[in-house]
């Protein structure tokens, strides 16, 4: 039964991630936008992974292909 | 206050400066500042005529010794492939500030006016050697050719001798024929002899034929080879005739009409010694010309190329002076102190940069009085700036497309830098063309030292603009290229797949596992049936969700902004209600799809719902939810109460700030009749507080200013009203127009991967597996052709359709959530910025 923890562990992992980011980005005149930048980056990375990976939990249509 | 460093959230802070600059280190002190590119100057002589501005005089002459180093270009255009010309950063420089600057322009300008001289006298003369040249050629041509006219003459003269006497006796009793030697050792008919252009050719003979009844003789023959024009290129071709005829009158008839029809005429003697005579001399003087053409060419080359050594520079310089003279202009000359003010905006964080460079200049120019800095207060609303590298400048630049961000707004290009290439990436997923559009990126970047200084041409110099762009936009695609599983049009086994295929005769029923494919589509759907089904209804909930995400994002990015200007009261009236309205709507869909996503509908008590359906009926129908298509316990409940808020939203956007802004006008007004009798408010002009002291001082900062803004209060209020009626009215309705929209992340991302496919089908896919040499050649073949519209149909079309949708939904999805704009950009005064142009 396929769950939805990957999904979890992976914000928690994502946000995780972010949090670094914001704290640890070296300070000089590019701080804000390479924290920005990084930050914007994960959360647009996983909220993509996110959707592909709860479309297909749980299949709403079945697979048939034509008579190969 | 300032901040350690800059960033590229807001608008950097600027402030008002006024300089005075001694009029001794003027000059210089517009020099350094214009290498820092750190000011942007004033008009403070707004008035003035610019014919009577102060440094009229040196700008005329900067001009003059602008339009002698655009004629040498001009020149230099005409045989490039020539003459070099030395780049700028190879040539000497040529110092024009400092004790020796008036010295160094003036020799400058001798320098070019005796070029200029020398170079001219040099074409003119040029141009006559080459028409004498070309008259020289067209004698000799009449020469030769005329030579066996009069052999084919010889033959003819009996006959017409003949004629004169059978016919026109009595008219020939003049001494015309007294003069000619009797039967005689020599034919002496006159003639006239010259060339005529060869389209001319048939209407003169036929005007000659008519006009002198047939009483001549006349032939004609090509010159083959065709004349050029020096001057404009046109080649023409001639022929070279001759006419025999008896007579003066006829002889003048016949020269007029060679005149006017454009012919050129040569004296021709009828003696053949002489006649070689003439040859021999035409040949001689032509070859002496041509020799004497040669030399003037190699000297106007010579000269070119001397002139080639330095053009860079000095165009360089004149541009550098005439934009310093320029500034110069734009201060207020103080006759007593002999002191130039000049007033400019520079930001906050670089005076200190701005006043070494001034001391530098100072000591440069040798005097000892240096300029002054001071900062201004002021009401007026400074520019927008800001502070990019290289990396952030293309973002920045297709942001500020849109519009200039307002003055310490929050910057949506700062965002732009990632949500850009991400939404061109969901609109572009694949692999391959991803890494294609990456490595010409890479290349750009790589060589981009090279490239910045070289001229690209309009549409390569863009692409190389935003090469940082395409670079990201190359990863990301890759990116979503996995998610999609699509690399050229096929997919990728990387994890295994969550279905299997039991054994089955005709159709073919994938079978779910426990398993989940675990990093993007599983590569089971590539090729079934249904495929499209599933990707098609998958992209599209992806789209809504990622839009409502996008379009939330940029509605709180309204909030710094607000604590910014200290408009604490737009929070309650503006953004909650805003807030309130997307997500009740829109972000309880993007719930619902996450939800309906998250249930295994196979042990469920009813059928999964159709979430548009859900959607419509919560407006039609609201608090009835029918069980069998319902989403989950209490469905009916919660919708009402959601529809409720969104509901109250709508009034409370339309009444609250207007009746904030009212009951603050009606507070100031109280006050207003409170004070000393300012008149009545029937909108009279700003009265003048203390005499004596003029609007130019506003900048000063005084209490003049408070009055201002309570006239304005009455004007402004049916403005909030209005303003506030379109706000409410855009938002609400542009929150489902907008959503919507985000449906092109769907089709752009479905027509590029149906392109991919048929593209791939109709081309390698029929010659796979080749069997003959013929076999492998035309798989080749093919393979080229698909690579060729891989890069220019599918990356370059498709890429900068992306583009374009990507960038639509940045300016107007989600720009009208928080972008104010209004603001004006930076313009310094920068030398910096004019060398690329030429």
């Amino acid at each position: 039964m396929p769950s939805i923890l990957p999904v979890l562990f992976a914000f928690a992992g994502t946000a995780g991630l972010m949090t670094a980011a914001a704290l640890f980005v070296p300070k000089g005149p590019q701080q804000v936008t390479i924290r920005t930048a990084l930050m914007l980056t994960l959360a647009s990375c996983y909220l993509m992974w996110m959707v592909t990976y709860m479309a297909q939990l749980n299949p709403l249509i079945g697979m048939w292909f034509k008579d190969a | 206050m300032g901040d350690e460093y800059p960033s590229l959230l807001r608008s950097e802070e600027m402030s008002l400066v006024q300089l005075f600059v001694p009029t001794e280190v003027a000059h210089d002190t517009v020099a350094e500042l214009g290498e820092l590119g750190n000011v942007q100057f004033k008009d403070l002589n707004p008035s003035v005529n610019p014919f009577q501005r102060s440094f009229v005089g040196e700008i005329r002459r900067i001009d003059e010794m602008g339009r002698r180093v655009r004629f040498f270009s001009t020149q230099i255009e005409k045989e490039k492939d020539v003459v070099p010309i030395r780049p700028l950063y190879d040539s000497a420089p040529l110092i024009t500030s400092g004790p020796r600057a008036a010295q160094t322009v003036d020799e400058l300008d001798t320098t070019l006016a005796e070029h200029e001289q020398r170079l001219t006298k040099m074409n003119d003369s040029y141009q006559t050697l080459s028409e004498r040249t070309k008259e020289l050629i067209e004698a000799r041509h009449v020469l030769r050719e005329t030579a066996v006219f009069f052999d084919k003459a010889q033959g003819h003269h009996e006959d017409i001798r003949s004629s004169f006497d059978d016919t026109v006796t009595p008219l020939l009793q003049d001494d015309r024929e007294g003069g000619y030697a009797p039967a005689g050792v020599q034919f002496d008919l006159e003639f006239v002899a010259g060339t005529i252009e060869r389209s001319r050719m048939s209407t003169f003979e036929r005007v000659l034929w008519r006009v002198l009844r047939g009483n001549l003789y006349m032939n004609h023959i090509d010159i083959a080879e065709p004349f050029v024009d020096p001057v404009t290129g046109v080649e023409t071709r001639k022929n070279v005739f001759i006419i025999f005829a008896h007579g003066d009158a006829l002889l003048a008839k016949i020269r007029k009409v060679a005149e006017s029809m454009g012919a050129t005429l040569y004296p021709i003697d009828p003696n053949a010694d002489k006649r070689s005579e003439s040859l021999r001399e035409v040949s001689n003087r032509l070859e002496d010309l041509q020799t004497v053409l040669y030399n003037t060419g190699l000297n106007r080359r010579a000269e070119l190329i001397k002139i080639g050594e330095s053009l860079r520079s000095w165009q360089d310089v004149v541009k550098k002076e005439k934009m310093i003279y320029e500034t110069l202009n734009l201060f207020n000359y103080d006759v007593r102190r002999k002191t130039l003010i000049a007033e400019g905006w520079v930001p906050t964080r670089d005076i200190t940069n701005i006043q070494l460079a001034l001391r530098s200049a100072t000591e440069g120019s040798g005097t000892s009085v240096p300029p002054i800095l001071h900062e201004l207060r002021t009401s007026k609303t400074p520019p927008t700036f800001h502070r990019t590298n290289k990396f952030t400048e293309g973002f920045q630049t297709i942001m500020d497309s849109y519009g200039i961000s307002a003055y310490q707004e929050i910057n949506p290009g700062l965002f732009a830098v990632v949500t850009f290439p991400f939404l061109f990436a969901v609109m572009f997923g694949d692999i391959g063309h991803g890494v294609i559009i990456f490595v010409a990126a890479l290349y750009m970047i790589m060589v981009e030292r090279k490239w910045a200084k070289a001229d690209l041409g309009e549409i390569l110099g863009q692409f190389f603009f935003g090469r940082y762009i395409i670079l990201l936009m190359g990863l990301f695609s890759m990116y979503t290229g996995l998610m999609y599983n699509d690399i050229f049009s096929k997919s990728l086994h990387l994890w295994q797949s969550g279905w299997t295929f039991p054994d089955a005769n005709g159709t073919v029923v994938g079978v779910a596992t426990d398993h989940r494919y675990p990093f993007g589509l599983d590569p089971a759907w590539h090729g079934a049936e249904n495929g499209l089904v599933f990707t098609n209804s998958y992209k599209m909930k992806m789209s809504i969700v990622l839009g409502v995400i996008h379009m939330t994002f940029a509605l709180c990015l309204q909030v710094p902004n607000h604590f910014k200007f200290k408009r604490y009261s737009d929070l309650y009236s503006n953004f909650i209600p805003q807030f309130i309205f997307l997500q009740s709507i829109f972000g309880y869909l993007v719930v619902c799809i996450l939800y309906k996503w998250s249930i295994d509908w196979s042990k469920a008590t009813t059928q999964p719902p159709s979430l548009l359906n859900m959607l419509i009926s919560m407006f039609l129908s609201p608090g009835s939810v029918e069980p069998s298509l319902q989403l989950y316990r209490g469905q009916g409940t919660v919708q009402v109460i959601l529809l409720g808020m969104a509901g109250v939203c709508v009034p409370w956007l339309l009444i609250l700030k207007p009746y904030l802004a009212w009951k603050e006008m009606n507070k100031t007004q109280g006050q207003h009749y409170m004070g000393i009798g300012h008149g009545d408010d029937t909108g009279d002009d700003v009265p003048q507080l203390t005499p004596g002291i003029s609007l130019e001082e506003e900048e000063e900062g005084n209490g003049l200013l408070q009055t201002e803004d309570d006239e304005h209060e009455h004007h402004d209020f049916s403005e909030v009203i209005i303003h506030q009626v379109i706000h409410t009215i855009e938002f609400c309705l542009g929150c489902i127009s907008h959503t919507a929209s985000y449906l092109r992340l769907w089709a752009l991302s479905l027509a590029h991967a149906q392109l991919s496919e048929v593209l791939w089908t109709m081309t390698i896919e029929g010659f796979l597996g080749p069997t003959s040499v013929f076999g492998w050649i035309e798989l080749l073949v093919m393979v080229g052709f698909w690579f060729a519209a891989t890069v220019f149909i599918l990356c370059i079309m498709e890429g900068l359709s992306a583009f374009l949708h990507a960038l639509r939904l940045h300016w107007v999805e989600a720009n009208s959530k928080h972008f104010e704009g209004g603001g004006h950009a930076f313009a310094p005064l920068s030398f910096a910025s004019q060398e690329g142009k030429d």
